[in-house]
């Protein structure tokens, strides 16, 4: 198991991508899987970065563990409360004009993840957890 | 990230940008920004040598999108835009395929290419030669 912390800037991408795979090899993850892992959580990251801070300061905490056959990451923060899960995944058949804003990165989450749960924090922030069958 | 810049001939002069490093939400706008520096001069063609980048986020999807409507002389979208900007293209892809290629994408981001649907809206090569000899 390994826990970082970060400041919410984008140049700090590279950072928790780095992270993520170093905790996730120590812990004998599957490759394949890491790699689906460091993408998710790096969509996650950027959307807290861009969508939850907005350009304010800010903390993303990451933790990365095995529990059972799978590799789990949390990521917490303190923006505003906001369920990623609750995004609808985008509906090709309505017209361009119609369709919801910002789905792509949360669309290659649930594609890349076995598992997306979402927290809302009792004062404020939010707990994101991802998990995928990595052993 | 890094971007080299090279000229292939073929039955037109295509400018070849070599993207060296990972592309993601921290440093996508510098590729549409150099983009839009070479359409500004004349750059009618462009191969996207993806060789050397290990990992691609949705952002880098976005710069995909908004490069090929440079290529057009388009205006772009809000990099923001996520699905919108995407399906955008997806309406178009086959005037996209004129202007803008993919070289040698890897494997990683091969997949998010694929998850993401961008694959079927691009021309994708593996050999520079070939590449240059398509436009």
């Amino acid at each position: 198991m390994g826990t970082a912390s970060f400041t919410a800037e984008l140049e700090n991408l590279v950072l928790i991508r780095r992270f993520v795979e170093k905790t996730a090899q120590s812990l004998q993850a599957d490759q394949a899987a890491i790699d689906d892992v460091i993408q998710a959580v790096d969509e996650v990251a950027t959307n807290i970065i861009v969508h939850g801070y907005a350009g304010k300061p800010g903390i993303i905490d990451v933790e990365v563990k095995r529990e059972g056959a799978s590799l789990i990451v949390h990521l917490l923060d303190q923006a505003p409360q906001f369920d990623p899960t609750t995004v609808p995944p985008p509906d090709l058949t309505l017209p361009l004009e119609k369709r919801q804003p910002g789905g792509l990165g949360i669309h290659l989450i649930r594609e890349y993840m076995d598992q997306v749960r979402y927290i809302a924090m009792p004062q404020v922030g939010n707990k994101l957890t991802l998990g995928k069958k990595a052993f | 990230m890094n971007i080299n810049i090279s000229q292939g001939q073929g039955r037109v002069p295509v400018t070849i940008l070599g993207i060296q490093g990972d592309l993601d939400a921290s440093n996508y706008t510098e590729l549409i920004a150099k983009t839009q520096e070479l359409c500004n001069t004349g750059m009618r063609y462009l191969l996207l040598d993806m060789t050397n980048v290990p990992y691609m986020s949705s952002a880098g999807l976005v710069a995909l999108h908004n490069i090929a409507l440079l290529m057009r002389g388009d205006k772009l979208t809000d990099p923001q835009s996520g699905w919108p900007a995407l399906h955008a293209v997806a309406g178009e892809e086959k005037r996209l395929q004129t202007y803008i290629k993919l070289l040698n994408p890897q494997p990683k981001v091969s997949r998010t290419l694929e998850i993401s649907g961008m694959v079927e809206f691009f021309e994708i090569y593996t050999d520079l030669d070939s590449a240059i000899a398509s436009f």
